[in-house]
């Protein structure tokens, strides 16, 4: 396939069976749209193609910059287009909640502009959603930004009306599933989707998925957030139901680990969902019924928030010479001097002094003569085995004598001989009327 | 507090003696309060203040209360400063902040107070004082504002306070020229955001001012975060995320209104759609007061990259933070008394208090509780009622709750309701004599010999009195 420009293999996603030893529904063969293989990597390349394609050229003859309201997939996708025809991207978001995405967003390139946080004291004149907020912004600067506004832009459910629906159809063989599970977020696909299935079939069911309020999944909205949705209609969903960040994070789970899809948190969700809903059906069921899915975008780039709510799937096992498998006990063993010997110590220069804090902090102001070794790099040495000899005397210096005496008692139990920790830290010392010195 | 409300008897009878409303402060319920801020401090080995924010209640017993132990007081006014000064704050504990006039940055430098300054003007007119009056050198602190961001911009909503980071080499230059007036202890911020990582940006922008302090060869230990600990006003999340769920129905018109008029705090339909945001104090905060602070120290530095706890020690710096709603968290209540229970054409039931909204402020702060009722004797009807709380002034808007409130049994005229977790900013904070309607009185309740105890809230000291044995 060679094509001149990637934006040219936005759509035409495979649609694939899920194993049905994997969901195990007796009546329903489920499918997958793999929509996480946009060149962009989600579902949201379509939208983002599909509303900023007739603004470009306007855009790139005044030199104005793309912005849009996302924290998400939207944003990445418009920073790639913008980008590709020489033009900026601002994304401007309440909270980026994913850092991944906002590393990934500054790699491109794009500018992101946060939001304030909710006020601690009400201040009755602010109550303005962030969408709103950001036009009176736009109409502020007077000029210079095209605004592709995916939650109100009909564009966006056309590009799922016209591309991601009909192709489902197709790959059926000319027929609409007999179920179609969506996750919700602007509602552009669900909406673009389900309008273009049922042209094909009036009967198909819609299940629209909303993320629980009590927690967050990344490009799911709860049920009270889908209603500033413009294009949210909830007369296009047959039932909407409710799913947490655990039962995303299953789904995920089987998703990249069973079925050879790589797909993020929104995924799962729908897979999740989907299964969830079929199973009751499916007790019922004697004839065969088709379901679809979406997977909305990969799972790379949600590690940090799996490793948040999962810690176990990342279990390493335990390093050695690590200060966490100290006993009190042997803290409680380490030697410790006190200032005043710690004073004699350092104007005899009987070795090493060792500052634990934090490089800015020991710029600032350090005892002279020691040396900075962060405490998180130093138990990266120590990980490795002892940086200097067992008769090297070397005195440990953290704030309060707290840390340096628990590196003290590893070096001690690693073998050391002549390692000690002063005593009540640094601010003993500054209290004490220690010299203190920046070079 | 929930042991209070079974007293009955007690709390009809001061209601009968000295009028409603009434606030009730619970001044024992203090000293865990700041407890449990110390803990943060000791698990992150951290040492400083805690500046109780005075403008949160006007009481005498708080303050007594707590200058018994070892918190501090944040002084927003001349007569906040007066009144921590007589309850026996020890200067040294004391923050004077806010805008001055001279008189308060006077008594403050007599006093031997900390100044939190405001601007480079003020930092100039506490200087001229000092110097025409023969004032000792007076402490002061620097607060900052604005902030900037690397990588990621991040927005802050503009302060009317601080000087920003730019401006803030030119207040050293002040201080310094002013060295036998002014002694830089250090700098300070508070944003008025429930957001972290503005916080965690400012706070890593104190310690890079406090960097350049030392690069000048000033020595200054501290760095004060303000407030803004926040409150978990509702346990149970589940209610909280059920009742925002019907509002928002309810402004879509897809159930019936919850709101007194369907007001929507905040939220408007627009063509089916929900625009605006909800302005309302999250009720639900799992993570506030004690806990906030604690993940705030935890959260890393976003250009330093090593929590900010762990920074704050290398730094050798001192903490200072000026809670007001959260230290108050359970020390107090407001009681008003029912006048009238009242059932409308259209189905509506109103409860009329002897009380107006600026004594129980909640509409204002946008915070949602339920009172609870305290009969005097058999409930008016059995089973929950829904009513609308309205209050004592000639005026509409004069609702005590625009929300729907759900109260278990229908009160009587003469029963009181009882508006629990209000000793922090919503006794007194916006209370008026508008009409001449009296405000409130104030009582401190405390338990003694095993019972409940009251007295008058400045009759109120952290002492006892005792008969002499016979």
């Amino acid at each position: 396939m060679r094509i001149d420009s990637l934006t040219e293999a936005v759509g035409n996603t495979p649609l694939v069976r899920i194993d049905p030893a994997v969901h195990g529904l007796r009546h329903v063969d489920l499918f997958a749209k793999m929509e996480l293989l946009n060149p962009f990597g989600s579902v949201k390349d379509r939208a983002a193609w599909t509303m900023a394609r007739p603004l470009l050229d306007g855009a790139v003859q005044r030199g104005d910059t793309v912005v849009e309201l996302s924290s998400g997939n939207t944003a990445k996708a418009l920073a790639v287009i913008a980008g590709m025809h020489g033009l900026s991207f601002k994304s401007v978001t309440n909270r980026m909640r994913i850092p991944e995405i906002k590393d990934l967003l500054l790699l491109l390139g794009a500018e992101i502009d946060e939001l304030p946080g909710q006020s601690e004291c009400l201040d009755p004149t602010d109550a303005e959603d962030p969408l709103t907020r950001m036009h009176q912004r736009l109409s502020a600067s007077g000029g210079g930004y095209v605004h592709t506004d995916q939650y109100f832009n009909g564009l966006n459910v056309d590009a799922h009306l016209q591309g991601t629906g009909p192709e489902i159809v197709k790959d059926l063989g000319g027929r609409a599933p007999d179920y179609f599970v969506a996750c919700v977020g602007t509602a552009g696909s669900s909406t673009g989707v389900a309008t273009a299935l049922r042209r094909h079939n009036p009967d198909v069911r819609v299940l629209g998925l909303v993320a629980d309020k009590s927690d967050f999944i990344p490009g799911i909205r709860t049920i009270d957030e889908v209603h500033h949705v413009g294009l949210f209609d909830p007369a296009v969903y047959d039932v909407i139901e409710t799913i947490t960040a655990d039962d995303a994070i299953d789904g995920l789970l089987t998703l990249v680990r069973r079925c050879g899809t790589l797909a993020g948190p929104t995924g799962g969700g729908a897979y999740q969902g989907a299964v969830r809903h079929l199973r009751a059906v499916d007790a019922e069921l004697t004839e065969r019924r088709t379901a679809v899915f979406i997977v909305c975008d990969r799972v790379e780039s949600y590690l940090s928030y799996l490793r948040e709510r999962r810690p176990e799937l990342f279990g390493q096992p335990p390093r050695r010479n690590s200060v966490r498998t100290l006993t009190d006990a042997d803290v409680a063993e380490a030697s410790t001097i006190g200032v005043a010997g710690a004073q004699r110590w350092v104007t005899q220069r009987r070795g090493i002094v060792i500052d634990l804090r934090s490089p800015v902090a020991y710029r600032a102001l350090h005892i002279d003569g020691s040396i900075n070794i962060v405490d998180e790099l130093f138990a990266e040495l120590l990980h490795g085995g002892l940086p200097f000899g067992r008769r090297q005397p070397v005195l440990l210096v953290c704030p309060v004598g707290e840390k340096s005496a628990r590196y003290a008692a590893l070096l001690r139990r690693m073998g050391h001989r002549d390692v000690s920790s002063l005593d009540g830290g640094i601010i003993a010392w500054r209290d004490a009327g220690g010299e203190l010195v920046r070079d | 507090m929930t042991a209070l409300l079974t007293e009955k008897a007690l709390l009809t009878t001061v209601v009968d003696a000295l009028g409603s409303p009434l606030g009730v402060v619970l001044p024992q319920r203090l000293a865990d309060n700041v407890a449990a801020f110390r803990a943060v401090y000791s698990r992150h080995h951290l040492t400083g203040q805690i500046f109780y924010a005075h403008k949160a209640n006007r009481s005498n017993a708080l303050v007594r209360e707590l200058a018994a132990t070892d918190a501090g007081v944040d002084v927003a006014s001349l007569a906040e400063l007066q009144h921590a000064l007589g309850a026996g704050v020890d200067p040294g504990r004391i923050v004077a902040t806010g805008p001055k006039n001279r008189e308060f940055l006077w008594l403050a430098a007599r006093a031997g107070v900390i100044v939190g300054a405001d601007s480079t003007a003020e930092l100039a007119e506490l200087a001229s004082l000092v110097d025409e009056h023969g004032l000792p050198r007076t402490r002061v602190m620097v607060r900052l504002s604005g902030f900037a961001s690397a990588g990621v911009h991040l927005d802050s909503r503009r302060s009317r306070f601080g000087v920003s980071a730019t401006a803030f080499a030119r207040a050293v230059n002040l201080i310094e020229e002013h060295a036998a007036a002014l002694d830089l202890v250090g700098v300070a911020f508070h944003l008025d955001t429930i957001g972290m990582a503005e916080k965690a940006l400012a706070l890593e922008g104190c310690l890079t001012a406090l960097d350049e302090c030392r690069r000048r060869g000033l020595r200054p230990w501290s760095v004060d975060i303000g407030g803004g600990f926040g409150v978990d006003y509702l346990a149970d999340a589940a209610q909280w995320d059920a009742y925002t769920s019907a509002l928002t129905a309810a402004v879509l018109g897809k159930r019936t209104p919850l709101t007194w008029d369907g007001h929507g705090y905040g939220l408007r339909a627009e063509g089916g759609t929900v625009r605006g945001s909800l302005n309302l104090y999250p009720a639900h905060r799992p993570v506030s007061g004690a806990a906030y602070l604690d993940r705030l120290l935890g959260m890393d530095a976003p250009a330093q990259r090593r929590p900010l706890g762990a920074l704050l020690l290398d730094n050798m710096c001192d903490l200072h933070i000026e809670p007001g709603r959260a230290l108050l968290d359970q020390c107090g209540l407001v009681l008003a008394a029912v006048l009238e229970v009242r059932d409308e054409d259209n189905g509506d039931t109103v409860v009329r208090l002897d009380c107006n909204a600026r004594d129980v402020s909640l509409e204002e702060h946008g915070v949602l509780m339920d009172p609870v009722v305290v009969h005097r004797g058999a409930p008016g009807g059995a089973g929950p009622v829904g009513v609308y709380l309205f209050g004592n002034l000639c005026l509409e808007a004069d609702l005590i709750s625009r929300r729907k409130v759900f109260l278990p049994s229908r009160p009587r005229a003469g029963d009181l309701l009882a508006f629990v977790n209000t000793a922090g900013y919503f006794m007194d904070f916006s209370a008026t004599r508008a009409l001449r309607q009296p405000i409130g009185r104030k009582v401190a309740m405390f338990r003694d010999d095993g019972g409940w105890r009251w007295c008058l809230d400045e009759q109120y000291w952290p002492i006892r009195v005792r008969t002499e044995a016979s």
